[in-house]
């Protein structure tokens, strides 16, 4: 289930990337600068969230909150199409600029969405590392799952899903799926046995 | 981490793809990719003709006679200017979105010497190239700005008598410059009694054709089509107004034209070819929105009119 969950939330991510250049083109353009901007922003928000994954991942890791590290951008996706409009018009009135106006506007509504989602990867390496003897391939695995997930989010959302829906519905649906998924993690109450495992350990030694 | 290597293939997908091969009659005198695609400016021996064009032979984007470059080469070129009998007056400011060769604004300008012209495109490379092979220059009343359209027409405060789309990027048009959006921002940029003429590709017929005669149709009251004879291309009218033009109009006003402003092309011809755009109406196709216009997607499959 929580491998699962890490593919979704790769194939989510990218998606979103894709998806993100639609709502940028009317307001700021399918420039280089759009795409410049637009992936920059995506690197830092995943970034940023590998960086406060780990560190959240240290703090009694369990399902539940990883549940509710899901929800978050489920209910950003959900309203997307509330706020998207108003903030990219607003930047596109205020003018600053071929680069800085997409720059700004992906930094927007793209930035806090990706942070939630680059907390994941590390988050869920931790609570399924129950073996510092194999932690190597649980780690291995959730990154080829993830990176898996984002290479099928790419290509189904470019090759076939925007010819179903329009972009705001599939945001939309991607939140719902955020929330579903993030529904069964809740009540799963998996936590880490790392610390006992390790901390008996220490016992004995002691 | 991972982002790196989708994003590479995304970013270059678009851009590096490697040149196919040429006919022994023809030369190559430039290629690059640019920031927006593959340019390659090809000169046929054999038929004295220059083109520029993308990937493949099918995605020409404008061209000249080497002999005669004052001349009009290509169809589309010649029968967009059968939208100017829809304007009831000479046009003073206008527009043109997309560049390619620059042919029909120098034709244009030559015959209009005295009107302002701007010109939105994206691609600076696109634009040295027009200025090095295609003889188009620039003066104080013809200006080419490097900016992606939507955005120039979007910020234009400028309104305009005659604004022609004919932005592509290999076969297809960016989809943000395909929506009923992006047609409203167009009219709002025309002067009273303004006609906007666009230039679609499509073979026939697909279901993109069928979506941009609803899309023009929503967002302009007249719309009036012309089938290229030897093209794959059909030039779209679109107009404001009360009353939409007839047949008899155009083509009579096509022929004063010619004579007053020299065209060396049969522009009442290409007016006969006038048809209203009911005959291609066809209320099952989608109208293109900012939030769902799957243009690339759709010149791939089949009409579902008929």
């Amino acid at each position: 289930m929580i491998k699962f969950v890490v593919f979704i939330c790769g194939a989510i991510v990218m998606s979103f990337e894709i998806l993100g250049s639609r709502v940028l083109a009317p307001n700021f353009g399918s420039s280089v600068f759009v795409w410049g901007s637009l992936i920059s922003v995506f690197l830092a928000g995943l970034s940023a969230g590998y960086y406060l994954g780990g560190r959240l991942a240290d703090l009694d890791p369990s399902s539940r909150k990883l549940s509710l590290i899901i929800i978050a951008p489920g209910l950003l996706f959900l309203t997307f199409p509330l706020y998207s409009v108003p903030i990219s018009e607003w930047i596109f009135m205020k003018d600053l600029g071929v680069r800085i106006s997409p720059l700004l506007a992906s930094f927007a509504l793209f930035l806090v969405p990706s942070v939630f989602l680059g907390i994941v990867s590390p988050y869920t390496a931790k609570l399924l590392i129950c073996s510092l003897h194999t932690s190597g391939k649980t780690i291995g695995t959730l990154y080829a799952l993830s990176t898996f997930g984002s290479i099928i989010g790419t290509l189904i959302t470019s090759f076939y899903l925007i010819t179903l829906a329009g972009t705001n519905a599939l945001i939309v649906g991607q939140g719902v799926l955020l929330i579903v998924l993030a529904i069964p993690l809740y009540f799963m109450n998996l936590s880490c046995r790392i610390e006992q495992t390790s901390s008996a350990g220490g016992g004995n030694i002691r | 981490m991972k982002n790196i290597i989708c994003v590479a293939v995304l970013f270059f997908a678009a851009t590096q793809l490697k040149a196919f091969a040429l006919e022994p009659s023809e030369k190559l005198l430039f290629e690059k990719n640019s920031l927006y695609q593959y340019i390659q400016v090809i000169e046929d021996t054999a038929k004295k003709e220059r083109y520029v064009r993308n990937q493949k032979r099918e995605y020409t984007q404008g061209g000249i006679y080497i002999n005669a470059p004052e001349k009009l080469l290509f169809e589309f070129t010649q029968m967009g200017f059968v939208s100017l009998p829809f304007l009831d007056r000479d046009p003073q400011d206008v527009l043109f979105v997309g560049l390619g060769a620059g042919a029909m604004p120098k034709y244009f300008s030559k015959r209009y010497p005295e009107a302002m012209i701007d010109i939105a495109e994206i691609d600076a490379d696109m634009l040295s190239v027009a200025q090095k092979y295609f003889y188009f220059k620039e003066n104080e009343r013809m200006k080419a700005h490097v900016e992606d359209g939507r955005l120039f027409v979007k910020r234009s405060k400028k309104k305009y008598d005659w604004i022609v789309l004919d932005a592509y990027q290999n076969d297809y048009i960016p989809f943000h410059l395909t929506t009923v959006e992006f047609l409203k921002e167009v009219k709002s940029r025309l002067k009273d009694g303004g006609v906007v003429v666009a230039n679609i590709t499509a073979p026939y017929r697909n279901k993109f054709f069928d979506s941009m005669v609803m899309t023009y149709k929503k967002a302009f009251p007249h719309l009036a089509i012309f089938k290229g004879k030897r093209s794959a291309n059909f030039i779209f009218v679109a107009t404001t107004g009360i009353r939409g033009k007839d047949k008899d109009t155009v083509e009579a006003r096509a022929k004063k034209i010619q004579a007053t402003r020299k065209f060396d092309i049969d522009l009442a011809d290409y007016a006969s070819r006038f048809e209203p755009s009911e005959t291609y109406e066809w209320s099952g196709a989608k109208i293109l929105t900012d939030d769902f216009a799957p243009v690339q997607l759709y010149q791939y499959q089949k009409s579902g009119a008929q």
